[in-house]
């Protein structure tokens, strides 16, 4: 047996990015590493709000070795099948961005070029017919997808809403159960190692201090290991997205569980809606150089479908990503990492690639400077890619307002105009490098907003129209009638994974 | 009238492919193919009076692909244009004089992920159990044993084996255009004078020099060097690398064929490469070497020396500089193959870029209305392609340990593309290979050269210590037997 690369991890942060971390890590103890201490604080609170997450979740979930439904009932969960956009469009109107796609290609065009060639001039949104995920969602069903790839309901897939405190609990679990040390306490000095700079040791409130070999700064927004001791610097991206504050409000659940969350724009922001079992989870983003405090929390008390379960809670946060998620000999996850508002529910999925990333490029003590570099580079790409296809949202969104005044004319990011670009000229999707949405996302987001490209792909044109509107027909019948087959989402929920009251 | 507001709505009509080499004909192949149906009218315009480029030509794996799409047959193709099978590239003398390896098609393993069957690769090469990459890819193995062909069994291993051909391009060139003529593609002989713009800078007509006036809505530059739309109507620029990749000549020799060989041999030499490519009929050769280290005299004496049989042709000198066409799409015309760009045929690559020139236009075909996010889409991923291919090539030089001439000191203390750093780096230091987007060539080829250079990673990636590796070893090392057994049952290839 080799000795472990790196002997000893300590994770600052009991929230979900830690508990995310420990529970992963556990899985490489005796092997990679020595023991893992992960220290909190009763006396912070964590941000954890109700989540919703993207199906890359069920992978990470699946790699820790947790069983789905075991995790649904201690989690209070309930099924997502994408988000649906409220008012974004226009007043009253709505479009879903589902997870899954819209249909295979035809003699190599994409499903949506097909759609555009058919489409009569006032048609916005029947493309949305052509996605299970969509339609199941707009029928409020669900049933997970069947593993039969030539089937219709193969062509969607699920992500979950779930109580963060009790997802952050159940990972605690599991991960204590696999050897991971916990320690309550505040931390109120790093010690750094004289000839290089890296964290050798934190000091704690109560007791011995503790010392360790790598590092996870898990600290939320404060990044108190990677930004107040290494300061790896922050790129602050609110010139693009200016939503600075967040109210979080839960409240009794409505009648009717839906298989979405909800995001309905307002005047100085977005107002989420998170279904889970016991509740909804509530929220409304937005930037306090639109509205105060207090008009906020009067917007958002409105739109409750029943009684608040406790007074609004404000976060307050900017956008932006730090410089280096790794320095030295310490690794940020989760806020401390960066900041993008949950408008794709991207928080969790940043954490998850974080981690399945520093697994890949796991250091030894040597701590090579190429990893940090390489981890760097690529969580650089995913923040980024994420930043743009937010910032997509804000840039095309038909609220009224000096938010949006202010949002449909400021200068975007190169990457995301050449996107737009390209899109409203003929429907093409550019993706780049580490891009977390694939091409039907996109495509949602273009369509639901209203961006409509000048022409279609004149390939689509050496398709015989009458053959290609039979086909066209034929799917959406055949969308219909699978959505219209599953049963409604809390049947299901009812049947196979109802949590413990 | 091409220029009328009413027909800048519509869709493109007319295309015209200036040039009838490898490039133009494969052009108008795959367009009269992929566009059947529409109402284009497709015409290519030639002057048999120029010369092609045209020498023997070696081509990757992509090339089946591109023939399936077309819906061509193996064993006409191989017939008419004197092809012969080929599994990879033979590297002599490029560390250092004496050592060989080979770069072939095809993955590392059966079925396995790349990244795990290199860590264990790697990390048996430390504790001392050296095996030979070869030996774990079922292509090079084949083509060391002269083995090649399908099977009744069938075994598992050949599912990794991959091929491409070695072929005479001016035959290829002549079989392309039976294809696309057959389909109705129009093509005209004369010689190109004028290219006509119309006020708004677009491309209207060609003027011959027998008067006659071509009109098009879309023009595809295949002039080769000259890029007569392209850069000398045009403008679009032209990026140098000849800052990394100096040779900037070849001499080529056909000559009698001695045997044959399933790979194409890269040799290095004295002031660049020797590269020996079989057909059935002959065997094409070449050196591509620096002007500035070497005569062209001295070159073609030095290649003379070495052919292996009778010289059928004299000694032809071509010149050319390594880079790319800035805008390789311009207004209405897409330059492809030479005109868009030159990199020297180490990693045969010539053809894959003007096929994969295609692909990418079918993917942004433009109509009447000429978006610039179109071009500007295919420019970008198009200078991403040959900046991978680029850095590829240069590794190659880049970590030779010669020092036997001027130019081999030359190259080995190169300064390097900042891209082409950062991925060397990571393998030395950590072990990894960078795969960065629109890259032609995948992890197992890097591995491939990084390994015949003998560069090696500091460390292996400690992935591989969380597996049982009694149960790697058995799974591993039971696959070279698999490998070689399933290789056995492919048919001798003539040797």
């Amino acid at each position: 047996m080799t000795a472990a690369l790196i002997p000893k991890v300590v994770i600052v942060g009991g929230g979900s990015a830690g508990w995310m971390a420990a529970a992963a890590l556990s899985g490489l103890l005796g092997r990679r590493i020595g023991e893992i201490v992960l220290i909190e604080s009763s006396e912070i609170g964590t941000v954890g709000v109700g989540e919703a997450t993207l199906p890359t979740l069920r992978a990470f979930n699946a790699t820790l070795g947790l069983d789905e439904v075991d995790f649904i009932k201690k989690t209070q969960a309930t099924f997502k099948l994408g988000i649906e956009f409220k008012d974004w469009a226009g007043p009253g109107r709505t479009f879903f961005h589902g997870f899954g796609d819209f249909g295979p290609a035809l003699r190599g065009v994409s499903p949506h070029q097909l759609w555009l060639k058919l489409r009569t001039h006032d048609d916005t949104d029947s493309y949305s017919r052509h996605s299970i995920a969509s339609m199941a969602a707009a029928f409020g069903r669900f049933a997970p997808p069947v593993p039969d790839r030539d089937s219709i309901l193969a062509s969607y897939s699920y992500a979950f809403h779930f109580d963060a405190a009790l997802y952050g609990a159940y990972l605690r679990g599991h991960a204590q159960r696999r050897g991971v040390k916990t320690r309550d306490a505040r931390i109120v000095d790093v010690r750094l190692r004289a000839q290089d700079g890296f964290i050798e040791s934190l000091v704690l409130n109560q007791g011995d201090p503790v010392k360790g070999d790598l590092f996870i700064d898990c600290s939320g927004f404060s990044g108190l290991l990677i930004e107040k001791t290494l300061n790896a610097g922050f790129e602050d991206w609110s010139h693009w997205l200016p939503c600075n504050r967040a109210l979080a409000v839960p409240c009794a659940s409505a009648a009717e569980l839906t298989p979405f969350t909800r995001s309905t724009a307002k005047e100085a922001g977005w107002v989420w809606r998170i279904p889970l079992q016991h509740r909804i989870g509530n929220g409304y983003v937005f930037s306090s150089h639109h509205v105060s405090d207090e008009a906020a929390r009067h917007t958002l008390l409105k739109t409750l479908d029943g009684e608040p379960l406790a007074e609004p809670k404000l976060l307050k946060f900017t956008a932006g990503r730090r410089r280096e998620t790794w320095k030295k000999n310490c690794v940020a996850l989760g806020l401390a990492g960066g900041f993008l508002e949950p408008l794709e529910s991207t928080s969790i999925h940043l954490v998850e690639s974080g981690i399945g990333r520093l697994v890949e490029l796991f250091p030894d003590q040597s701590f090579e400077p190429k990893l940090a570099q390489e981890y760097n580079r690529l969580m650089q790409q995913s923040y980024e890619s994420i930043r743009d296809f937010i910032i997509l949202h804000y840039r095309a969104c038909h609220q009224a307002g000096d938010l949006w005044q202010h949002s449909r004319t400021m200068a975007i990011p190169e990457t995301l105009h050449h996107q737009m670009e390209l899109f409203k000229a003929r429907g093409v999707v550019a993706l780049h490098d580490s891009e977390s949405f694939a091409e039907p996302s996109w495509v949602s987001l273009y369509f639901g907003l209203g961006l409509i490209p000048r022409r279609h792909d004149p390939m689509a044109d050496l398709i015989e129209e009458g053959a290609l509107r039979q086909e066209m027909d034929r799917r959406v019948r055949l969308v219909a009638g699978a959505a219209q087959s599953l049963p409604t989402h809390a049947e299901f929920i009812e049947r196979f994974c109802k949590a413990a009251r | 009238m091409s220029t009328s507001p009413q027909d800048l709505k519509g869709h493109l009509n007319k295309l015209v492919i200036v040039g009838g080499g490898t490039a133009g004909w494969m052009a108008a192949a795959a367009m009269a193919r992929v566009l059947k149906g529409g109402s284009y009218r497709i015409t290519l315009v030639e002057s048999e009076a120029i010369g092609t480029v045209g020498v023997g030509e070696a081509t990757i794996p992509s090339l089946p692909a591109f023939h399936r799409l077309l819906g061509i047959d193996e064993s006409q193709f191989m017939a008419a244009c004197q092809a012969t099978f080929k599994l990879g590239i033979q590297f002599a003398d490029w560390g250092q004089v004496g050592v060989k390896y080979l770069h072939p098609f095809g993955p590392y393993g059966i079925a396995t992920n790349h990244g795990l069957f290199q860590s264990y690769w790697l990390k048996r090469r430390r504790e001392g159990y050296a095996s030979a990459l070869e030996e774990w890819s079922v292509t090079a193995l084949a083509a060391s044993l002269g083995r090649f062909g399908t099977t009744q069994s069938n075994p598992a291993a050949l599912k990794g084996l991959s091929h491409a051909y070695h072929l005479d391009a001016v035959l290829y060139a002549r079989f392309l255009r039976a294809y696309a003529e057959a389909r109705g593609v129009e093509r005209i002989e004369g010689k190109i004078i004028e290219v006509a713009r119309s006020p708004f800078g677009r491309v209207e007509a060609l003027g011959l020099s027998d008067g006659r006036r071509i009109e098009g809505d879309f023009f595809i530059d295949c002039s080769g060097f000259e890029a007569i739309i392209a850069e000398k109507t045009l403008h679009a620029g032209f990026e140098d690398w000849s800052c990394w990749l100096p040779c900037d000549r070849a001499v080529a020799i056909q000559c009698e064929k001695s045997n044959n060989g399933l790979v194409t041999r890269a040799t290095a030499r004295e002031a660049g490469w020797q590269w020996r490519i079989p057909l059935q009929h002959r065997v094409g050769n070449g050196y591509v070497y620096s002007s500035a280290f070497l005569s062209d005299e001295a070159a073609n004496a030095d290649l003379s020396a070495r052919l292996e049989g009778a010289a059928t042709t004299t000694a032809r000198i071509l010149r050319f500089k390594a880079g790319r066409r800035k805008k390789a799409w311009t207004g209405n015309c897409l330059a492809l193959g030479l005109a868009a760009g030159f990199l020297e045929p180490l990693e045969s690559t010539s053809i894959h870029f003007v096929q994969s020139g295609l692909a990418r236009l079918f993917a942004l075909f433009p109509d009447g209305d000429l978006d610039p996010a179109l071009s500007a889409e295919y420019n970008r991923l198009t200078a991403l392609e040959y900046e991978r291919v680029r850095d590829f090539l240069i590794l190659h030089y880049a970590a030779t340990r010669r020092t036997d001439s001027p130019f081999w000191q030359h190259m080995g203390g190169m300064p390097l593309p900042d891209s082409l750093v950062y991925k060397r780096d990571m393998f030395l230091n950590t072990g990894r290979i960078v795969v960065l987007s629109e890259e032609t060539f995948q992890p197992a080829s890097w591995l491939a050269i990084y390994a015949g250079l003998e560069l090696w990673p500091k460390r292996h990636e400690p992935n591989i210590d969380l597996l049982p590796f009694e149960g790697l070893v058995r799974q591993f090392e039971g696959m070279r037997g698999e490998i070689r057994r399933a290789v056995e049952t492919l048919p001798a290839q003539p040797s």
